[in-house]
Formats: C-alpha cells, sequence, structure tokens
C-alpha cells in the first residue's frame, strides 16, 4: 500500500485554498495516486451540518475534518483538507494525530483577499452582516513552521501547485517522476537515445 | 467479392523520406515497387510542422491537430512554470489518436512504432510502442504480445550510438533492426486481425541523420549500403501490397524531409553573446541556474521562452513590456548569419500566436524559430561556440514530406500533415471528431 499523508491548506477566506488544492489533486491523480479533498465549505454541509463559527464549532469542525483525514491518511490516501482552520492550537493538535502531515500554508494578505470576495462573503463581513468572519472580525494565527508557503498574491496558481508536488517529492510522501511519468533510469535510458540523434542538447 | 468484406487501411510511416528525393531515386531506376505502386493512386508533397521533429509530426498525424490542441512541441519541453525539461509521452497527449477513434467505434488496430506511443493507451487491437519505449514489456499492448515480438526478434530502436564509432557498423545494425521490423509488419498484416494497420519505419530517418550528405555524395564508401536500405523498404513495401485485397487503402507518409547540415547553431549561446540570457553559475549545470535578470531562454529546437514574471519562477519580464521585448528579440533573431558564408540562418520567427491554438497553448513557446535549410537549431547551455559541425550530417526539413493514397486523387497542391487522418477516417467510414484541425481531403 502506497504511503498516505495529510496535506492541510490554511489561510484566510479566499486566499486560494481551494484553487491550489484541486491542481495538487489533479497532478496527484495524474500520477495514480487515490486522493480525497475535504474543503471546509463542504464539510459544512454534511460533516459538521449545524456547527457555527464560534471558537468551539470551529474546533470541533476541524477536529472532525482531522478525524477523517486520518482515516483516509492510514489507508494510503491522500487526503487534502482545504479549511480556513485559523486557531494554530487546533492545527497543531491535529498534525499531532497524524504521522504524515503537511501544512500548507495559502498566504495572502487580508487586502488582496478582499479584492478577490469570490462568494461576497467579506462585503458582508464588513457591513457587520456576518460575525465572527475571519480576518475582518475574528483574528486568523499564521502557521509558524508550516512545510510549504503558498504566496498566492506572487505566484500563479499553477507554480505554487508544482512547488507543492516537488515538497511532497522532497518529503518521500509522493515518488518523483518527470512529467512523462518515467522512472529517473527509464528517462536516463530515453535521454541517452535522444541524445545519440542530437535531439537533445 | 474481398476476402474480408470490409473497408481495410495500411498506413506505412518512412520517417523523414523527402519527396523530392524519393522522386530522384525513381527517376534513377530504383525503387521499381514503389513506383508501380505510386502510379496506382496519388503522391502529393507533405508539409511537416512546426518545430519540425517526429514526436511532434507524427503526433499531428495520429490526433489532427497542431501542437497547441494535441501538446506535444517537441523531444523535450518545457514543464510549464518551471525551469525543468521533460520528455513528453502519451501522457501529455491531449485528445484521442486515430486509433483510439478507430477503436472506439469498433474497429481492431495493429499499430507499431508510431512517435510518440509510449506509454501504450489501450486499443482494440495491439499497440507496440515507438522507441521512446524503456523495455519491450512495458511498451505493448496487450502485454501478451511481447512473446511473440520477442521469438520474432523485435527490436525498439538501432543504438544510434554506434554511428559515432563506426557508419559501417552502424548501417550493419540499422539493417538488421530493420528486417526484423519488417518482418514483423508482415507477420500481423498475414496473421492478424485487424481493419487498421500502420507500421512506422523509423531507420530512414536515423539512416539520413548520420549519412545524408554521403548519400547526396555519393561516396562509394556508403553509397550501396545506404541505397540497399531503400531497396530492402521497396522489396518490402512490394510484398505487403501483393497481400492487399481491392478493399484495402494503402497510405504512406512521411513527417519531414532531409537537408544537409551547413551548420548547427546553439541559439543559447546566442542569446548569451547577444546580452538575453545569463546565468547564475558559469557553466550552468541546468535552466535552473538562470539569472532572474535573463529576458529569453531556448529548448531545442527553436523554441524560446521569455522569462516571464508570474509564468517563470525566476521570471523579470513585466507582462506589459512582454510584447514589445518579444518583437524586438525576433527581429534580432531574424538577422542571425552564418558566420562563414554571411548567409541568413533564419528563415521566419513565428509567434506562438502565429503558430499554435488550441487548450494546450499555454504550453507553446514566446517565439519558434524557423531555421533556413542547412541550419539545425541547438540550445546546449555549457558550449559557448554559436556555430559547429558535429557528427550529424543531415537535418529536418519542414517542406519536403510526401503523402501517398492508393485510393484517392488528392488535390492537386502540397498537403497539410493535420489533413491526413480526417482523410483516413473517411476512408474507413469513421465520423471525425469535432475538434480537429481540418476537413477530409476531397476525393
Amino acid at each position: 500500500m502506497e504511503r498516505g499523508a495529510t496535506l492541510w491548506f490554511t489561510g484566510l477566506p479566499c486566499s486560494g485554498k481551494t484553487t491550489l488544492a484541486h491542481l495538487v489533486e489533479a497532478a496527484l491523480r495524474q500520477r495514480g495516486r487515490k486522493v480525497e479533498i475535504l474543503d471546509g465549505d463542504v464539510v459544512r454541509t454534511h460533516l459538521s451540518k449545524g456547527l457555527g463559527f464560534s471558537r468551539e464549532d470551529r474546533e470541533t469542525n476541524l477536529r472532525r475534518i482531522g478525524f477523517v483525514a486520518k482515516l483516509l491518511t492510514r489507508n494510503g490516501v491522500i487526503a487534502i483538507v482545504a479549511a480556513v482552520s485559523p486557531y494554530r492550537d487546533v492545527r497543531d493538535a491535529v498534525r499531532a494525530d497524524i504521522t504524515d502531515f503537511v501544512e500548507v500554508y495559502v498566504k495572502c494578505s487580508v487586502d488582496v483577499c478582499m479584492t478577490r470576495d469570490v462568494k461576497g462573503m467579506y462585503k458582508l463581513a464588513l457591513e457587520g452582516k456576518i460575525k465572527e468572519f475571519t480576518g475582518v472580525s475574528d483574528p486568523y494565527e499564521e502557521p509558524l513552521t508550516p512545510e510549504i508557503v503558498a504566496e498566492t498574491h506572487r505566484e500563479a496558481p499553477e507554480a505554487s501547485a508544482t512547488r507543492i508536488i516537488r515538497r511532497l517529492e522532497a518529503l518521500d510522501l509522493i515518488q518523483p517522476v518527470s512529467s512523462s511519468g518515467y522512472s529517473l533510469e527509464e528517462e536516463a535510458e530515453v535521454t541517452r537515445r535522444l541524445e545519440a540523434l542530437g535531439y537533445l542538447s | 467479392m474481398s476476402k474480408h468484406n470490409r473497408q481495410r487501411c495500411v498506413v506505412i510511416g518512412l520517417d523523414g523520406v523527402p519527396f523530392s528525393f524519393l522522386n530522384s531515386l525513381m527517376a534513377n531506376g530504383e525503387l521499381p515497387n514503389l513506383r508501380k505502386i505510386f502510379s496506382n493512386g496519388s503522391l502529393r508533397q507533405l508539409n511537416s510542422v512546426i518545430p519540425t521533429v517526429s514526436s511532434v509530426a507524427w503526433t499531428s498525424f495520429m490526433t489532427g491537430k497542431n501542437p497547441g490542441k494535441h501538446g506535444i512541441y517537441g523531444f523535450v519541453d518545457r514543464e510549464l512554470n518551471t525551469y525543468n525539461t521533460f520528455i513528453p509521452t502519451t501522457r501529455n497527449i491531449r485528445g484521442e489518436t486515430l486509433w483510439e477513434v478507430l477503436s472506439r467505434h469498433g474497429k481492431r488496430v495493429v499499430v507499431m512504432n508510431v512517435p510518440i506511443s509510449y506509454p501504450p493507451r489501450p486499443v482494440n487491437g495491439i499497440l507496440v510502442g515507438c522507441f521512446l519505449t524503456p523495455t519491450l514489456e512495458k511498451g505493448v499492448y496487450p502485454p501478451s504480445i511481447v512473446p511473440t515480438l520477442q521469438r520474432l526478434g523485435y527490436r525498439i530502436d538501432v543504438d544510434a550510438w554506434i554511428a559515432r564509432k563506426s557508419l559501417d557498423e552502424f548501417l550493419k545494425e540499422l539493417k538488421t533492426v530493420l528486417e526484423r521490423r519488417a518482418e514483423v509488419t508482415l507477420h500481423f498484416l498475414r496473421n492478424g486481425d485487424w481493419d487498421f494497420l500502420m507500421m512506422h519505419f523509423m531507420e530512414t530517418d536515423r539512416l539520413h541523420h548520420f549519412l545524408w550528405e554521403q548519400m547526396q555524395a555519393a561516396d562509394e564508401r556508403y553509397q550501396s549500403r545506404c541505397l540497399d536500405i531503400y531497396r530492402f523498404i521497396d522489396g518490402v513495401i512490394g510484398d505487403l501490397w501483393a497481400e492487399l485485397d481491392g478493399d484495402t487503402s494503402l497510405v504512406m507518409l512521411s513527417d519531414h524531409g532531409f537537408c544537409t547540415i551547413r551548420q548547427e547553431i546553439n541559439l543559447n549561446a546566442w542569446l548569451r553573446q547577444n546580452g538575453w540570457l545569463k546565468f547564475r553559475n558559469d557553466p550552468p549545470a541546468s535552466l535552473e541556474e538562470i539569472h532572474p535578470d535573463s529576458v529569453a531562454y531556448s529548448v531545442i529546437p527553436g523554441k524560446i521562452y521569455l522569462n516571464l514574471e508570474g509564468r517563470e519562477p525566476q521570471g523579470s519580464v513585466r507582462p506589459a513590456e512582454y510584447e514589445r521585448l518579444r518583437d524586438q528579440l525576433a527581429r534580432q533573431i531574424a538577422g542571425l548569419r552564418d558566420s562563414e558564408s554571411g548567409e541568413f540562418a533564419v528563415d521566419r520567427v513565428l509567434t506562438r500566436e502565429e503558430a499554435y491554438c488550441g487548450p494546450a497553448f499555454a504550453q507553446a513557446p514566446d517565439l519558434i524559430v524557423l531555421p533556413r535549410d542547412g541550419y539545425d537549431l541547438k540550445a546546449d547551455l555549457k558550449k559557448e561556440r554559436l556555430f559547429e559541425r558535429g557528427i550529424f550530417t543531415g537535418m529536418h526539413t519542414f517542406s519536403d514530406a510526401f503523402l501517398f493514397f492508393s485510393s484517392r486523387t488528392l488535390p492537386d497542391r502540397t498537403i497539410e500533415m493535420v489533413e491526413v487522418m480526417p482523410t483516413i477516417l473517411q476512408e474507413m467510414g469513421i465520423p471525425a471528431p469535432d475538434d480537429l484541425d481540418a476537413a477530409p481531403l476531397a476525393v
């Protein structure tokens, strides 16, 4: 069985967590890996239906997500969590419970996030119509030692996704392959053939 | 009534065989079988693709699309948003191939050695991967066919490194590989159940890369054995033709022509000498050591990428400056001259928008340099020399490939590579996908 992992994408609302999660999912599936996305918004309509945004409810929501991620991870699945998860101690508690845990800090200034405001939530929060909104009326505690930082206001999503994949390779959570899918040994043999014909410099 | 009572098609790929060279050989009395077969159908000049390399050309043949749609831009490509290069395989081909379309419509296919066909995608029939297959065991669908291929002594490709030690040994090895490939072709032709059969012979391309100049000069050390390769192919096609019934179309084509190399030109050396490209270390180990101040870099053959902010990891070209710098670079490269003769070495420089369109457009180079015949474009990072002559004496040309159809009269003009697939589908009564680049050639 292949080694599973939990990739925990944390960041402000509209920082790009879901976008990156899907790009990484696609890349992992192309390598034949089993992947499951646990998106914070989706989980709230099913697993955590009825929970609000108080500190206590957020913590419960995240611990439930962490529990499911742990089950997936120990069965060889790469569980991708995309949730704001604003509290450092809760994230650290989830990390402590999962062996192969990779924290991806999807970093973006709140000003840029507000300009994105995909669902209009920042606007409502600034108007006071939504309470306890992270980045406006609720704090976000930055990770101190994330495995990866993706600065989405500086870097294209595809570039961030590629770096995340490379980091997973470096952490030995996924096997490195060339973009074409050759093993390194196979690529060396095929490279040799192409060099013999002058098709590679 | 035909034996099979169904419309069948055989396609023979002859890699790198020029239309002009075929005609000159036949005019000199060579290739009697091909001469006879060609007189029973329609032979035309065929354009290759851009860039003019087999992986791109045959992928355009098998998909009916330009690289902007199928996603293959060379034997080596640059991974988007990185400076990493990789060797494209079928995993990188977007959309269906000709044999997948045929399979989907219940046609049985036997396809052998067509670049790019590794890893083999499942088909309704048999697929033997091309020379980019690391081992035969991994490159055949279904794997149960491997023992048959091994029994027949099938070889993936000639070892071209032999040519550096001895051209005599290389020619001997080339003939052996060719003979085995021919035997496998005739085996499946005679013994297989198929509606579509294609074998691609790479040996002509291998021959031309190392011995084109010698062939043109009728170098007596090699001429006879070089012609033997062509005579052997002529014989095999004659045997094949004799096996075909009246309901089987024969299509033959090449993917590009050949000409003698005058100079190899290292575009990355040119970029460095002209201030467009810098590295942090000298010599650089890879493109990843590019200096952020660089404006552009090249990947073989003739592909130029701007070091674009937001796309390249160390990109410094601001999007607002992209078009101005790209135009400036294109004009400067177009003025590149042969250091010996003073002649212009570049035919044209195309922008990505001029050359490509489709969902794989983001992968396209920003500029594509089309050399004049005789100037082979390289992209070595370590070499500083701009012009060089190496071991190769032949290089690919764009406009001198050939196409033959036994079963229809082709339009009296040069044909485009993307027109072949829809025409074959029409021959076989199969509707073409609606995203192809061209319509079938009119009967």
